[in-house]
C-alpha cells in the first residue's frame, strides 16, 4: 500500500519537474566546456571552485571539471578520447608530456585559439621560465596553469637542536649540517618521490650544468643527454651516500615522502612548492624553507618549473572554442593568478600577478611561498636552465630513476648507471625523433 | 537349430538425428572427462552470449594489440610506420627485458611454491582443527576479499622502513630491512604479498580435494603399516592430482598476469626495476610511457610466454593424472 502511495508521488513529482525542464529556452542554456583535470585532494577543489566563480562571472559558458586520476592517467585518458573522437575541449597536461602534446596536432596552440577569439592577453609579461618552457616557435603552446618549482623545506626543532639555525647554501656546507643534525640525534632528510626533477633536473639547471645537446632539446629533435659527463654522476654518489650514512632516507609506497617530514621524522625534504598546503596543515611542525642547495663555487641561476598547462583541444566548434578561450582568459587575469597562487601554493604565472601578491603584503605573511617565485626569476636564464624538452619524456626519466636507484643500491658505480641511462635515453629520443622528424 | 533361438530385437531407445547422436567415446565412462554433451548445437547456442562478450572485449582487442605489435606509432595515431618485428627484436635485444623475463619466472615460481605450499599446509591442520573450524577457515578466506591494491598498500605499509610496525620488528631483530633500496627485499615482499593474497584460493579447493579423500583408504594404509608421509604421497597425493594439477596451472596465470595491483601498490615495480615482472612492465610502457608499439610486442611475447607454459604443463603433467576418481 504505502509502495503504490510513493510510486503515485514520484510520478506526480515528475510530472510536475517536465514543465520546468521544457520551459527554459534552449539558448539561455550555458554551452558546455568540458575540462579534464588530475588535480586530486584539496587542490582540486581549489580547482573545482575556480570554475565555479568563472560559471558566476558569465553566462554563456559552465566549464565542467572532470577528475580523471592521475597525470599518467589524464595523458591517456586524452589519447583514448582523441582517438575516439571524443575529446573534451580542455585538458590539463603534465610539463613532460609536452613534446607529445605539441606535435600530437590534436591541439590548438593557445596563443593561436585566444588570437582566433579576440582576447588580449600580455603574453610577454609571463614568468620567464614558465613561458620558455611552454613556447615554442616564439608562441605560446599552452595556457600556464599550475606552475611549481622545488624548494628545500626544512625542520628547524631538529636544526636547532644540532645548534644550527638554517640550512647552508651550499650542498658540501649542507652535508656537514645534515652529519651534525645525525649526531645530535636527528633523523635524515627524506627524499620526495619524483626525486630526479629536484636531484638531477632542477640540479643541472641551477648550477648550470649541461643537461642534454641542442640546448637541452628546444634546438631540435635530433637532441642527445649529456648528464654522463657531468656533475650529475657525482650527485648520484651523493646521494647514495646520505643513504649509506642514514642522511637521506626513501619513503617508498606505504607512507608518503611528505607526510614523514610533516610528522617530523625527517631533517630536510626537497619537494615542490606545491607542498605548503599539506605542511601548513601539519600539527606541531616547526618548519622553514630555503631555495634549492647548489654546488660550491657555482653561480646560482633559476631553477626549472614542473607541473602542468591546459591544452585547448582540436575538432570543437567555433562557439565551443569562444568558452574554452573565455575560460583561458580568465586564468590568465592576475586576479586569477593569484588567488590560486594563495589557495594552493602553485607560483604566478605573470610579472604582473606576482606583483599583485607583493602589493597585498602576501609574502609578508607567508615568505616561503615567495622562494620559489624568486628562485625561478634569479637572473637571466641560460641554455642549461631555461628548461627541458624531451620527446618521450617520461619514458627517459624512467629509465634514468632505473639506473640511479641500480647506483643507490650499489649494484653498479654512479658513472656507469648515467652511463647506461644516458644510452637507454638516447635510444627512447631516436624513436621520438623517427616518428616526428620533420614537424619540430 | 533350436527353436528357442531368439530373434534380434530392433534397438528400442529411438535414435537421435546424426548431429545430435553422442560419438562412441572409446576414453573413460566416469570421471570428469566422461560428461558432456551429445552433438553440437546445443553447447553452441548455450556458449553463444559469452562468445560474443568475448569477441568484443577479448578477441577485437586482442587482434588490435597483435597488429599494434608490428607498428611504430605516436599516441594520437597521426603517424603510423610499419615496422615489421622490430618491436619484437628490439625487446629481445634489450637486457631490461630479459631481467624482467627472469625476475617474471622466478617470481611466478616463488609464489607457486609458496602458495601450494602453505595452502597445502593449512588445509591439513584444518583436519586437526577441533574446536572453531569455522572461524579458523574464515580468517584464511578473508585475504581473497581484499583488493589486491589494498592489500599492496598495507603490505608496503607494514614493511615499510620508516613507518611499518612489521618492519620495525625486523630491524630490531638486527636485520637490515630496506625494500626501498635493496631489490632483494622488494621481491620478497611482492611475493610475499600475492602469496598471501592468493593462498586462500589454493586453501578451498585443497580442503575439498582433501575431503574427497576417501578415509578407509587412508586407514587401510595405516593398518598396513604406513606412516604419514607415505601415506601422503602414495595415496592422498594421486588422488588430488587433478587439483594439484588445476592449481598449478591456476597460480601460474595468477603470478604472471593477475598481480598487476599488487606489484603497483607495493613498489612500482622498483627499486631499480627489481620488481617489475613483464606484466607491470607492459602496463609502464604502454600507459604510463605511452610507447604502444613495445608494449603491444610485450603483450604477444607475453602471451606467448604464457601459451606455450600451459601447453608445457598440460604436455607434462596432465597425461599423468588420472581424471577417474571413484568413490
Amino acid at each position: 500500500m504505502s509502495m503504490a502511495v510513493s510510486r503515485r508521488a514520484i510520478l506526480a513529482g515528475s510530472a510536475g519537474a517536465l514543465p520546468l525542464l521544457r520551459a527554459r529556452p534552449a539558448s539561455a542554456a550555458p554551452r558546455e566546456i568540458r575540462f579534464w583535470h588530475a588535480m586530486s585532494g584539496v587542490n582540486g577543489e581549489r580547482l573545482e571552485e575556480m570554475t565555479r566563480q568563472f560559471n558566476a562571472a558569465q553566462s554563456d559558458f559552465a566549464v565542467t571539471p572532470i577528475f580523471k586520476g592521475t597525470y599518467d592517467e589524464l595523458i591517456n585518458a586524452t589519447v583514448a578520447a582523441y582517438r575516439t573522437r571524443t575529446q573534451p575541449q580542455l585538458v590539463q597536461i603534465y610539463e613532460r608530456g609536452f613534446m607529445t602534446m605539441l606535435l600530437s596536432g590534436a591541439v590548438v596552440p593557445v596563443q593561436e585559439l585566444m588570437a582566433a577569439q579576440r582576447h588580449n592577453i600580455n603574453w610577454a609579461d609571463f614568468i620567464k621560465p614558465i613561458a620558455g618552457y611552454y613556447t615554442h616557435k616564439g608562441e605560446l603552446a599552452a595556457m600556464p596553469f599550475n606552475s611549481s618549482t622545488p624548494i628545500l623545506f626544512f625542520n628547524k626543532a631538529h636544526f636547532a637542536k644540532a645548534g644550527l639555525e638554517k640550512p647552508a647554501e651550499t650542498w658540501q656546507a649542507l652535508e656537514q649540517q645534515l652529519r651534525q643534525v645525525k649526531a645530535a640525534g636527528g633523523p635524515g632528510s627524506i627524499m620526495a618521490d619524483d626525486y630526479h626533477w629536484s636531484w638531477f633536473e632542477n640540479y643541472s639547471a641551477i648550477n648550470d650544468y649541461q643537461y642534454a645537446t641542442k640546448n637541452n632539446g628546444f634546438g631540435g629533435l635530433d637532441t642527445e643527454f649529456t648528464y654522463n659527463r657531468t656533475p650529475v654522476v657525482q650527485q648520484v654518489g651523493r646521494m647514495k651516500r646520505w643513504m649509506d650514512d642514514g642522511l637521506l632516507q626513501t619513503a617508498g609506497q606505504g607512507v608518503a615522502a611528505a607526510a614523514v617530514f610533516t610528522s617530523g621524522r625527517s631533517a630536510t625534504f626537497i619537494a615542490s612548492t606545491a607542498t605548503h598546503a599539506a605542511v601548513m596543515a601539519a600539527a606541531n611542525l616547526e618548519w622553514d624553507a630555503v631555495p634549492l642547495p647548489y654546488e660550491e663555487g657555482r653561480t646560482p641561476r633559476n631553477s626549472v618549473i614542473g607541473g602542468a598547462v591546459l591544452w585547448a583541444l582540436r575538432g570543437h566548434a567555433d562557439a565551443d572554442n569562444a568558452g574554452t578561450a573565455s575560460f583561458l582568459a580568465f586564468v590568465a587575469k592576475p586576479e586569477t593568478q593569484v588567488w590560486w597562487h594563495k589557495a594552493t601554493g602553485y607560483v604566478p604565472a605573470t610579472n604582473a600577478a606576482y606583483a599583485l601578491a607583493q602589493s597585498q603584503g602576501w609574502y609578508r605573511e607567508r615568505p616561503t611561498q615567495e622562494i620559489a617565485v624568486k628562485q625561478l626569476t634569479r637572473g637571466e636564464p641560460t641554455a642549461n636552465s631555461l628548461g627541458y624538452r624531451f620527446g618521450n619524456f617520461t619514458q627517459t626519466m624512467f629509465a634514468q630513476r632505473e639506473e640511479a636507484e641500480r647506483a643507490f643500491g650499489g649494484q653498479k658505480p654512479p658513472q656507469q648507471a648515467m652511463d647506461d641511462a644516458v644510452s637507454r635515453g638516447n635510444e627512447i629520443l631516436r624513436r621520438f625523433e623517427r616518428l616526428n622528424a620533420g614537424r619540430y | 537349430m533350436s527353436e528357442t533361438a531368439i530373434p534380434a530385437l530392433p534397438p528400442r531407445r529411438l535414435s537421435w538425428p546424426a548431429f545430435l547422436r553422442r560419438k562412441a567415446r572409446p576414453e573413460s565412462l566416469h570421471g570428469i572427462k566422461s560428461s558432456g554433451f551429445a552433438g553440437q548445437v546445443l553447447p553452441l547456442v548455450l556458449l553463444a552470449p559469452q562468445l560474443v562478450i568475448l569477441l568484443m572485449f577479448f578477441f577485437i582487442p586482442a587482434i588490435r594489440g597483435l597488429a599494434q605489435a608490428f607498428l611504430l606509432q605516436d599516441p594520437f595515431g597521426q603517424e603510423v610506420h610499419f615496422v615489421g618485428l622490430e618491436n619484437i627484436t628490439a625487446l629481445l635485444r634489450s637486457a631490461e627485458y630479459w631481467e624482467s623475463l627472469r625476475l617474471s619466472v622466478n617470481f611466478t615460481l616463488a609464489t607457486t611454491a609458496l602458495t601450494f605450499g602453505v595452502g597445502l599446509l593449512l588445509a591439513f591442520a584444518t583436519d586437526r582443527v577441533a574446536r572453531g573450524r569455522t572461524a579458523y577457515r574464515a580468517v584464511l578466506l578473508l585475504p581473497y576479499a581484499i583488493a589486491p591494491a589494498i592489500a599492496g598498500f598495507v603490505w608496503a605499509f607494514l614493511f615499510n622502513p620508516i613507518v611499518g610496525p612489521a618492519a620495525a620488528l625486523l630491524h630490531a631483530l638486527g636485520i637490515a630491512w630496506d625494500p626501498n633500496r635493496s631489490g632483494d627485499d622488494a621481491l620478497l615482499l611482492v611475493i610475499l604479498t600475492a602469496s598471501w593474497k592468493h593462498l586462500c584460493y589454493d586453501y578451498i579447493f585443497l580442503v575439498a580435494a582433501l575431503g574427497s579423500v576417501p578415509r578407509s583408504v587412508i586407514e587401510a594404509a595405516a593398518v598396513d603399516g604406513a606412516r604419514p608421509l607415505r601415506r601422503f604421497f602414495w595415496i592422498v597425493l594421486p588422488m588430488i592430482a587433478p587439483t594439484v594439477f588445476f592449481l598449478l596451472v591456476m597460480n601460474t596465470v595468477y603470478g604472471l598476469f593477475e598481480t598487476f595491483a599488487i606489484i603497483d601498490a607495493t613498489t612500482r615495480g622498483g627499486p631499480a626495476a627489481a620488481t617489475n615482472i613483464l606484466v607491470y612492465k607492459v602496463y609502464v610502457d604502454g600507459f604510463v610511457n605511452l610507447d604502444l608499439g613495445s608494449s603491444a610486442a610485450q603483450s604477444v611475447l607475453l602471451m606467448i610466454f604464457a601459451i606455450s607454459l600451459t601447453v608445457i604443463q598440460f604436455r607434462l603433467i596432465e597425461r599423468r593424472i588420472s581424471y577417474d576418481v571413484s568413490q
